[in-house]
C-alpha cells in the first residue's frame, strides 16, 4: 500500500441532474476510478455518457449528489480550495474565452487568477503562447480565432499554473488532423513533465495513442478500465494474423498448426485466430516461407471493442 | 412584383413574432410603457421648474412624438439582428431588394412606437392638463406613423453604414436618438438654434413632423400639412439614400470580412 | 485582494476593447446640451448646474446596469464562469473587482460633465460648500457601486433582467430627482423616493451648488451611506447563495 496519494480518486460516485418539468436524469451511477500519478488516463465514450459530468466534478465546479472524489488527497467537496491550486482546466470548445481580448489578455488574466507572482506573468504567457504555436498571434483578438487555434489557447490556459493534474474535456474536436497530431504530440510533451492526465474523448484513436489506461464509460457506469491493448483481450481472446494472397494449400497448412482456432474471410484475404501468443510465431514462419509477404498481426483495435461493449448506437446520441 | 410582397408579408411577420418572444403584455405594460410614461414626465416636469403652462405641454408633445422616432431608430439593430443570424448575405444575394426586406422586418417597430408615443401623449396629456382639441387631434396618429417611418429609415440607413464596423450598433442607436433629442426642436423651438444647426435639422427626421403636430393643435392645419409633406420628403430621401447604399455597405462587409461575426 | 485586483484590471480592459463603453461618455455632453438649452431658453439659465449634475446621474446608472448588473451573467454566457470558479483566487473578489471599477468611470463621468458644462458650454457655476459636495459624491459612487453589486446577483436569479434594463432608467430617473427636485414630483411618489438614493444625493450636489446655507447635510450624507449598506447586505447574502446554487444544480453555465 503506497504512502502517496494517488492523483485521482472516485469512489461511489452519483450525480442526478434534476431538469424543471422533466423526469431526473442519472449522469453518474456509482461510479469507481483510480488514476496514478503520472499517468495519462483515457475516459472513453459517446456523447451522453457521463464523461464532462465527471470531470466537472473532480474539477469542483460541480457537486456530486453522493460519493467521493479526491485529487492528490483533497476531497473535491469538502477541500476544493485545495484542489484548485492543483488542477489544470481544458474543455475546449468555442466558449470559455472573452473575445474581445487578445489571446495574450486572456492568458494573462487566468495566470493573475491562479496566483502567479505579477512579475512572471507576462514571460509565463509569452512562454505558453510560443509552446501552443500562437506566439504570432498573441495580440489578435480571440474572436478572429479559428477553432483549432481557441483550443490551442484552452490547453494554454490549462497549463498555466503548472498543473498536477491537468484535466481536458475533447480536446481535439473540431481540429483538422495536422492541428490533431500536433495537440498530441504537445501532450505527450506535458506528461514527460510528470503531470497526470485525464483525458475525456470519444476519439478512439486519441485513446489508443496518448493514454496508458483507458476506461469506457457510459450511461454514467464504467464499464472496464484496462490499458488499450488489454481492452483487446475483452473482446477477443485471440491474437490476430490478417494475410492477403494465401493460397488454399497453404491455408490449410496454417489451420493444422497448433493454437490455430479458426480461419475467416474477410474483405481482402483471410484472418487466422491464434489462441495464444506462444503459437504465433511458428504460424508467421510457415506463411512467410511460403513466399506470402503481405502479412499483418493485430489485436481487436479499440474501436471495435467499443462497438462491441457500447454497441453500435448509430446517430442516435 | 407578387413575389416581392409575399417576401414582405413573410418578412413583417417574422420581426412581429420575434417581437411577441421579448416582451408579453405584462412586462411591455409593467417595463416599457412605465419607462416611457416617465422619459416622457422627467422632460415635462423640467416646464414645470420654468413656470408657464406652455413650457410644459412644449415639452410634453415633443418628448412623447420621440418615442416613435425613438423606436424607429431601432431599425438599426433589425440589420445587425440580421447578420448575427446570419442571413445578411442570403438576402443581398436574393433577387428582392435587401432593403426592402430588412425595412418589412422592422416594421413592428414603426407601430409598437406609434402606440407608445400616442399612449404616452394621451394619458399624460390630461395629467398636465394639455388641451387636446377633438375632433383634429386625431390627425397627429398619421403624422405620428409618418415621423416613426421617417426615422425607421434613418435608422435603416445607419445600420447599412455600421454594416462594415465591428460591435458599433449600441453606440450609434443611443448616440443618435440623443442626437436626434438635440437637434430636432424636440425640447427647444427650432429658433432657438444656431442657424447652421437649424439647416441640419431640417433635413432630419422628426423636425417637420414636430412641427406638425404642434401646428395640429394649435389649429393651423394648412401649415401642419405643409410640414407633413416635408416630413414625407425627408423620410423618402433617407430611405432613397438607405437603397443606393446598401448594396455597397453589404459589399464593404464581405470585404473586410466583418459580415461573417455576430456583433 | 489578489482576485479584487486581476477582476479590476480585466474590467479595465474591457472598458478598452468594447466599444458599448463609450455610450454614456458619448450621450452625457449631449444630454447636457438638452438639459441646458432648456434651461436656457426658458429663462432659467441659473439653474443651468442642475443640466450638469443629471447627465452624470445618467451615465452612472448606465455603468451601473451594463459594466457592472451583467457581469456574472455574461460570464455564464460567455463560458468562462466554470473557470473562474475553478480557479484558486475567489470567484466573489474578482466578481467585486470587476464592479468596483465602477468607482472610477463614475469619477470620468462627473470630470467629463463638469469640464463639458463649465468650459464649453460656460455654465456659470461653483461649488459653494465644497465639503458636503465631495463627501456626497464619494458616497453616490460607493453607493452606485454596492447597488451595482446586487443588480449583478438579482440579474441572475430573475428572469426579468433584460426587461429591467431595458426599463428602469427614466423610472429611477424621476424618483431620483436627478433634474427635477422631487418635490416636483405627485404627493404619491414621494415615499418610494426614499429608497432610491439618488434622491437624497442629487438635493445634496443641487444644494451644494448655492449659495444659501444646506440643511441636514448630515441626515442626507447618512441616508445615502445607509442605502449602501443596505444593498452590500442583499449583495453578500445572494452572491453566496447563488454560488452554492448553482454547483449543486449543474446551472453555472447557460447553454
Amino acid at each position: 500500500m503506497s504512502p502517496r496519494p494517488q492523483a485521482v480518486t472516485v469512489i461511489d460516485l452519483v450525480r442526478t441532474f434534476q431538469p424543471r418539468k422533466q423526469p431526473a436524469v442519472q449522469a453518474l451511477d456509482g461510479v469507481r476510478l483510480d488514476v496514478d500519478e503520472g499517468e495519462v488516463h483515457g475516459l472513453l465514450g459517446p456523447n451522453g455518457a457521463g464523461k464532462t459530468t465527471l470531470v466537472k466534478i473532480l474539477t469542483t465546479v460541480l457537486l456530486p449528489t453522493s460519493g467521493r472524489a479526491e485529487i492528490l488527497g483533497h476531497d473535491v467537496v469538502h477541500d476544493a480550495k485545495a484542489v484548485r491550486p492543483l488542477i489544470g482546466i481544458v474543455f475546449g470548445g468555442e466558449r470559455g474565452l472573452y473575445t474581445r481580448l487578445t489571446a495574450r489578455q486572456n492568458l494573462e488574466y487566468w495566470a493573475s487568477l491562479y496566483r502567479l507572482p505579477g512579475a512572471q506573468i507576462k514571460a509565463r504567457a509569452a512562454a505558453l503562447l510560443e509552446r501552443v504555436g500562437l506566439a504570432e498571434k498573441a495580440d489578435v483578438k480571440v474572436e478572429t480565432f479559428s477553432r483549432g487555434m481557441k483550443q490551442r489557447l484552452h490547453l494554454a490556459r490549462g497549463l498555466v499554473a503548472g498543473a498536477k493534474v491537468l484535466f481536458l474535456d475533447e480536446p481535439t474536436t473540431g481540429m483538422d488532423p495536422i492541428a490533431a497530431r500536433e495537440f498530441r504530440t504537445l501532450i505527450s510533451e506535458i506528461r514527460a513533465e510528470g503531470a497526470t492526465i485525464l483525458l475525456a474523448t470519444h476519439d478512439m484513436v486519441e485513446a489508443e495513442v496518448l493514454c496508458d489506461r483507458v476506461t469506457l464509460i457510459d450511461h454514467g457506469r464504467i464499464l472496464a478500465t484496462e490499458s488499450p491493448r488489454s481492452l483487446g483481450r475483452l473482446v477477443s481472446r485471440f491474437q490476430r494474423v490478417d494475410v492477403e494472397g494465401a493460397d488454399r494449400e497453404l491455408l490449410d497448412r496454417v489451420a493444422a498448426l497448433p493454437g490455430v482456432e479458426s480461419i475467416v474471410e474477410s474483405d481482402d484475404g483471410h484472418r487466422i485466430n491464434v489462441d495464444g501468443d506462444e503459437h504465433v510465431p511458428v504460424v508467421l514462419k510457415v506463411i512467410v516461407e511460403a513466399g506470402v509477404v503481405d502479412v499483418r498481426t493485430s489485436r481487436p483495435s479499440l474501436e471495435e471493442v467499443y462497438v462491441g461493449l457500447i454497441g453500435d448506437r448509430g446517430l442516435e446520441v | 412584383m407578387m413575389s416581392s410582397l409575399r417576401v414582405m408579408r413573410y418578412s413583417v411577420l417574422s420581426g412581429a413574432y420575434d417581437y411577441t418572444s421579448i416582451y408579453t403584455w405584462k412586462s411591455w405594460l409593467g417595463g416599457w410603457l412605465v419607462r416611457v410614461m416617465s422619459q416622457v414626465t422627467f422632460f415635462a416636469l423640467i416646464g414645470r421648474l420654468l413656470g408657464a403652462n406652455q413650457q410644459i405641454w412644449f415639452l410634453l408633445v415633443g418628448n412623447a412624438i420621440m418615442i416613435a422616432a425613438m423606436e424607429g431608430v431601432f431599425a438599426l439593430n433589425m440589420v445587425s439582428w440580421e447578420r448575427s443570424t446570419g442571413t445578411l448575405p442570403l438576402i443581398a444575394a436574393s433577387p428582392t431588394s435587401p432593403v426592402l426586406v430588412l425595412a418589412s422586418h422592422g416594421v413592428y417597430l414603426v407601430v409598437d412606437g406609434t402606440v407608445s408615443a400616442l399612449g404616452a401623449l394621451f394619458l399624460l396629456g390630461p395629467v398636465f392638463g394639455l388641451p387636446l382639441p377633438w375632433p383634429r387631434v386625431l390627425l397627429i396618429i398619421p403624422l405620428t406613423i409618418l415621423i416613426a417611418a421617417s426615422a425607421y429609415s434613418l435608422g435603416t440607413f445607419l445600420g447599412g453604414v455600421v454594416l462594415g464596423f465591428r460591435g458599433l450598433n449600441s453606440v450609434v442607436v443611443n448616440v443618435g436618438i440623443v442626437a436626434l433629442m438635440a437637434l430636432c426642436g424636440v425640447n427647444v423651438p427650432l429658433d432657438a438654434y444656431p442657424g447652421p444647426i437649424a439647416w441640419v435639422s431640417r433635413f432630419l427626421p422628426i423636425t417637420h413632423g414636430l412641427i406638425a403636430v404642434r401646428d395640429v393643435l394649435a389649429g393651423d392645419l394648412g401649415a401642419a400639412g405643409l410640414q407633413a409633406l416635408a416630413e414625407a420628403g425627408v423620410a423618402t430621401g433617407w430611405l432613397v439614400l438607405c437603397v443606393l447604399t446598401f448594396g455597397r455597405f453589404v459589399q464593404r462587409g464581405r470585404r473586410n470580412g466583418s459580415l461573417e461575426f455576430a456583433t | 485582494m489578489r482576485g479584487f485586483r486581476s477582476g479590476f484590471r480585466l474590467q479595465l480592459s474591457f472598458f478598452r476593447n468594447y466599444p458599448d463603453s463609450l455610450i454614456p461618455l458619448l450621450t452625457a455632453p449631449l444630454f447636457t446640451v438638452v438639459f441646458t438649452m432648456v434651461l436656457r431658453h426658458g429663462g432659467r439659465g441659473d439653474l443651468s448646474g442642475y443640466a450638469m449634475i443629471a447627465p452624470f446621474y445618467m451615465s452612472l446608472w448606465w455603468f451601473a446596469i451594463f459594466n457592472g448588473g451583467w457581469v456574472i451573467q455574461t460570464e455564464r454566457w460567455e463560458g468562462t464562469i466554470e473557470y473562474l470558479v475553478a480557479a484558486p483566487v475567489g470567484f466573489v473578489s474578482v466578481i467585486v473587482g470587476r464592479i468596483s471599477t465602477m468607482l472610477l468611470a463614475g469619477a470620468v463621468a462627473f470630470g467629463e460633465v463638469w469640464v463639458f458644462g463649465r468650459y464649453v458650454l460656460r455654465t456659470n457655476v461653483t461649488i459653494h460648500h465644497p465639503y458636503v459636495f465631495t463627501a456626497s459624491l464619494v458616497l453616490t459612487l460607493i453607493a452606485m457601486t454596492t447597488t451595482s453589486l446586487f443588480m449583478a446577483n438579482l440579474f441572475v436569479l430573475s428572469r426579468t433582467a433584460v426587461t429591467f434594463s431595458n426599463s428602469a432608467s427614466y423610472p429611477v430617473y424621476l424618483l431620483g430627482g436627478i433634474l427635477v427636485p422631487i418635490a416636483l414630483l405627485p404627493g404619491w411618489l414621494q415615499p418610494a423616493t426614499n429608497i432610491v438614493f439618488l434622491s437624497w444625493s442629487s438635493k445634496l450636489l443641487r444644494g451644494s451648488l448655492s449659495a444659501g446655507p444646506i440643511q441636514g447635510a448630515a441626515f442626507d450624507l447618512s441616508m445615502i451611506a445607509l442605502l449602501a449598506v443596505v444593498a452590500l447586505g442583499l449583495a453578500t447574502a445572494f452572491m453566496s447563495r447563488i454560488l452554492r446554487h448553482a454547483r449543486s444544480s449543474g446551472e453555472l453555465a447557460l447553454r
